[in-house]
């Protein structure tokens, strides 16, 4: 189902008639190919952008239009998934889920396609209408379904998700699952349960022994936040902690360390693992506009 | 002893003036025959052929614009003359760019309607007085063909 085939530089640069060099001179000017890296950082691409291009580049007058062309051909599988979701046609929203696979990894297809498909039926239509709702249900089972085929974990991390959303038909929730699926593909083992139900949460967490807290989701009150935090805090002791999504709630939560994910889940699960590592943690006060929530809470637990 | 120049096949447009190609970004020659489109010298560009008589000559700036009036590629000197950056000019109207600064040509010499007949491949290379939209102390008189592929107007900025 999430198979996607990958090239090397010099794969892509053969498929391109080009050398390795001149594909990674069009990286920095023109953006694209963007490829992913390996394990060991070595870069891999995509075959679908690539073949974009290469069909693009025998019709084009410049490599920039060219470019232009491959992103637009590569654009159809959001309206595709956005049309076909406006009409209540959920097999052929699964192919166009299906055919963004074959054109990107996992991770950039939720991004890509996926949410911005949802955002766009939320702004068309409102999430209290019926095909939000439908359409909603539909990405929630796909990721889920994505999850349910992460193999089993590799790393020793464990990650405990506090999940601040209303349900389902939130729409920040299809974030907080997408954060789920990303930190549960890079090998991390994640749990995600409502903030509202403290109820057993020591037996959960001494189960998991997390190494990380995130408070996903602005639905809920800070005062169900900051119990249910407080209860972890009790069973686990101090623990990183991030927030997810939770913009312009903060202030109650007492915990060491909170920081401030970035609203795409993917850069948000790299946050997050390195905040695990202990590595570049400092780069998560990047998001300017959030800093100041964190120094609430400083200013919080000072006073408490 | 007498020596023979070697011969070479030549591609002649309807005209019978050869077709020379360039790249589409630093304007060079194509080293030789390549297996690709992508200019062997920057990378940068794609090899685009037209007449002897407008392709640009010893680094003259040029852009090359489609049949919708949209900019499809700028060359490395017309970026560097026009303040503009090729991978944000792209797919925008040569309007925001370039506009007529002759006030005394006719309208048959309009530069949009010389674009578009260059764009649809017809038609001999005229020339044209233009200005950057947003300066009025700077004219440029501008060659305007046809080059390709697919067809496309070709305005080089006269040196």
């Amino acid at each position: 189902m999430f198979s996607m085939r990958t090239l090397k530089t010099s794969e892509a640069a053969t498929l391109l008639n080009v050398s390795p060099n001149t594909l990674r001179a069009w990286e920095r000017r023109f953006g694209y190919p963007q490829p992913q890296r390996s394990a060991g950082r070595h870069r891999l691409y995509t075959h679908g952008e690539v073949a974009a291009l290469r069909d693009a580049l025998g019709q084009g007058l410049s490599i920039s239009s060219a470019v232009s062309r491959a992103r637009e051909a590569l654009s159809t599988d959001t309206h595709t998934l956005v049309g076909a979701l406006a009409r209540f046609e959920l097999d052929r929203a699964d192919s166009a889920m299906e055919s963004a696979l074959a054109l990107r990894s996992l991770e950039r297809s939720v991004e890509e396609v996926l949410l911005p498909s949802l955002d766009e039926l939320d702004d068309r239509y409102g999430i209290d209408s019926a095909p939000w709702a439908l359409a909603a249900r539909w990405a929630d089972g796909w990721l889920r379904r994505a999850q349910r085929l992460v193999p089993p974990p590799v790393r020793p991390h464990a990650i405990l998700v506090g999940d601040a959303t209303r349900n389902e038909l939130d729409p920040e929730a299809l974030g907080v699952r997408a954060l789920e699926l990303f930190c549960g593909r890079s090998g991390a083992r994640v749990v995600a349960l409502p903030v509202s139900g403290v109820s057993g949460l020591a037996d959960v967490v001494d189960s998991l022994s997390p190494d990380a807290v995130v408070i996903a989701g602005s639905h809920l009150p800070d005062d169900d936040v900051a119990l249910w935090a407080y209860r972890v805090r009790a069973a686990a002791g101090p623990l990183p902690t991030a927030l997810f999504r939770r913009a312009r709630h903060d202030a109650k939560l007492r915990t060491t360390g909170t920081r401030v994910l970035s609203d795409a889940p993917f850069a948000a699960h790299r946050q997050l693992l390195a905040l695990i590592d202990g590595r570049d943690a400092t780069r998560l006060h990047d998001v300017p506009a959030l800093c100041a929530l964190g120094e609430e809470v400083d200013r919080h637990e000072a006073h408490v | 002893m007498r020596r023979l120049r070697a011969l070479r096949s030549v591609e002649v447009d309807d005209r019978g003036l050869e077709l020379v190609a360039f790249c589409g970004h630093c304007g060079q020659a194509p080293p030789g025959p390549q297996p690709s489109r992508v200019c062997g010298h920057c990378g940068l560009g794609l090899v685009l052929s037209a007449s002897s008589d407008v392709a640009p000559r010893n680094g003259e700036p040029f852009l090359v614009i489609d049949s919708t009036l949209s900019v499809c590629a700028v060359s490395a000197e017309a970026e560097e003359l026009l303040g503009i950056d090729e991978t944000t000019a792209v797919n925008r109207h040569i309007a925001d760019f370039l506009v007529p600064a002759d006030a005394n040509a006719p309208s048959s010499d309009n530069l949009l309607a010389l674009l578009v007949v260059a764009a649809s491949g017809g038609g001999a290379p005229r020339t044209a007085v233009v200005r950057p939209r947003t300066e009025f102390g700077v004219r440029f008189r501008v060659r305007i063909g046809s080059c390709g592929p697919p067809h496309a107007a070709l305005l080089v900025l006269a040196a």
